[in-house]
């Protein structure tokens, strides 16, 4: 009896447990849209979503995101661009190349690569790669070497460990049957890796895309060190940018009153790019089952 | 087989090649100054005391007849949200230009003479550096007793000598000695974070000597404090800026100390000098190239 009624409590627990972080997410939402909205409708919808001047504390002052909308967009692009072909070249190595003494070390090297905090990243990226593009690339294209293009290698370095993981996963999940079938027609090792196992892990390695755009949209720290942060229509891949999450953290320390509040409402946009991006993932997961 | 391990150590060649290259390459780039390379301009975000000292007092901000104001900071500066930063990334960058905190230089940067004037506290203090702001404490009128000993104590000769040890530069040269009531009680203090380090040395020696007080300090930047003061919240506001019309028909202003602005660049820039002008036109981006200034 005392153990059913124990069981009957703990079911409470868990489930206590379980909404605790749906109570997370609802109370974001509430605080974030609560917080907002309203600032998007006094400053306008549309002059806040595609001004191209963000200047607060002029008087009157402007709040125009597309600025940093833009930088996000690009310097996740850019990431995109460094980060998926090498983590997935990487991840075709690690499940089918690799020499099982050279696995023993880089496995253990890409699961480091997501343990490091990201602030260290940015530190690293402000006292190595800011003055190696800034000293070798400057004196070709121009600028200080805080720009859009190191914000992206530093960030795609950053998303390797995700999309080498999920890509090796969604690779070794792949039936033996299809890489024996491939050798068994004539195929060479490569030939059959590549044209028979890495297509049909082909939506598992789609999501680990997913997964490293939403992990490069949210980073704050270590674009903040490394991007430059004006706030201005990116006009180059060595010029810098602001991104979304660069202009929350940067200013709101001194922001009051309607900048507060556009703030908080560049939040709900970063918000919807991260719920678009789930969304995203969900679909190709479903459709990766079916 | 022999293929494999043959590619493995191509490939292992090449990251060594590309790390060597990254390793020559970096040290061959420090040294030399290139006066034709473009000066990296580097501001603190929207918003800062800082900002708004530096560019009212070094016309960056443009006031027009209507009375809107423009902050002309040019849109290629990059932004950095804290003194350090800005010293941090001009001290890594041959090219750069920054300001801070007079009280916050040491020898990382080169601080630059502005208008023939060495950024000292002594040529602050003569007028002589006009690149200077004041720190300000606020408050609403009806202080209660405590708010009015602690301020008492600022402006006494103890409170003026803790200001004047941190490199700031007392407002008070010949205050009389603290002679105050030292009441119990609590008090909140809040605003900017420029003022911050300078009240709470000055706290915790009024503390010293009335231990029956308490004080709390929030820091939230300059507009935050005064909303906060004006509002009841707190009841002494940090500004590092001067108040506007709005805020002093709230509150009544103390400046407790002045704060130079130091004009920093990299120590291996030779620059020395530099005019008011020529900041002005670098901070709105007219001037963009180091060699275009004598």
């Amino acid at each position: 009896m005392a153990t059913k009624q124990l069981e009957g409590f703990m079911k409470y627990v868990f489930m206590m447990a379980a909404l605790a972080s749906i109570l997370a997410v609802a109370l974001i939402c509430v605080f974030l849209f609560a917080g907002g909205i309203p600032a998007m409708i006094e400053i306008g919808l549309f002059d806040f979503l595609l001004g191209r001047q963000w200047t607060p504390v002029d008087t009157p002052p402007s709040f125009g995101i597309l600025p940093m909308v833009m930088g996000s967009l690009y310097v996740t692009l850019g990431a995109i661009v460094v980060g998926v072909p090498i983590g997935v070249l990487t991840a075709v190595f690690m499940s089918h190349f690799c020499p099982p003494f050279l696995y023993k070390v880089l496995k253990p090297a890409t699961q480091l690569l997501a343990g490091i905090p990201s602030v260290v990243y940015g530190f690293f990226g402000l006292v190595v790669l800011v003055p190696f593009v800034r000293d070798h690339m400057g004196l070709i294209f121009g600028g200080n070497g805080s720009s859009i293009f190191t914000a992206s290698i530093l960030l795609g370095i950053m998303i390797l460990p995700t999309i080498i993981g999920v890509s090796e996963a969604a690779i070794r999940a792949v039936p033996s049957s299809y890489y024996e079938g491939a050798v068994a027609l004539g195929a060479s090792h490569e030939r059959s890796v590549f044209f028979a196992v890495v297509p049909a892990a082909k939506s598992g390695i789609l999501t680990s895309v997913i997964l490293g755009i939403g992990r490069a949209i949210g980073e704050t720290m270590a674009v903040i060190m490394v991007a430059g942060n004006q706030a201005r229509m990116p006009t180059g891949l060595f010029r810098g940018g602001r991104t979304l999450t660069a202009n929350i953290v940067m200013e709101m320390g001194y922001a009051a009153d309607l900048h507060r509040a556009a703030l908080i409402a560049t939040g709900v946009i970063l918000f919807v790019f991260i719920l678009l991006i789930n969304l995203a993932f969900t679909i190709l997961r479903r459709r990766g089952r079916s | 087989m022999k293929r494999k391990h043959g590619s493995i150590a191509l490939a292992l060649a090449l990251v060594v090649a590309i790390f060597a290259a990254c390793g020559g390459g970096g040290s061959a780039g420090d040294g030399g100054f290139n006066t034709g390379r473009e000066i990296t301009v580097v501001s603190r975000e929207d918003g800062s005391g800082t900002r708004g000292a530096f560019i009212e007092l070094m016309g960056v901000q443009e006031t027009t007849a209507d009375g809107s104001t423009v902050d002309r900071t040019t849109v290629e500066a990059n932004i950095a949200n804290g003194t350090s930063i800005v010293m941090g990334s001009v001290a890594g960058d041959n090219y750069a230009i920054g300001y801070i905190s007079l009280g916050s230089l040491n020898d990382t940067v080169k601080a630059l003479n502005l208008d023939g004037a060495a950024a000292t506290p002594g040529n602050v203090l003569s007028g002589d550096y006009t690149l200077a702001r004041p720190f300000i404490i606020a408050t609403s009128g009806a202080q209660s007793e405590l708010a009015a000993d602690f301020i008492g104590f600022i402006m006494s000769a103890e409170g003026q000598a803790v200001v004047g040890g941190r490199g700031y530069i007392p407002v008070e040269a010949s205050a009389p000695a603290f002679s105050g009531s030292l009441p119990s009680g609590t008090i909140v203090i809040a605003g900017s974070t420029s003022v911050a380090p300078v009240i709470e040395q000055l706290s915790d020696a009024y503390r010293e000597i009335n231990s029956g007080a308490s004080i709390e300090i929030h820091v939230q930047g300059t507009t935050a404090g005064i909303t906060a003061t004006i509002e009841g919240i707190s009841d002494i506001a940090m500004s590092s800026r001067p108040l506007n019309d709005n805020e002093l028909a709230a509150l009544d202003p103390v400046t407790i100390a002045v704060d130079g602005l130091a004009v920093i660049v990299n120590n291996n820039n030779p620059t020395a000098d530099i005019t008011s002008e020529q900041v002005r036109d670098i901070f709105i981006g007219e001037i963009t190239r180091w060699n275009e200034i004598g």
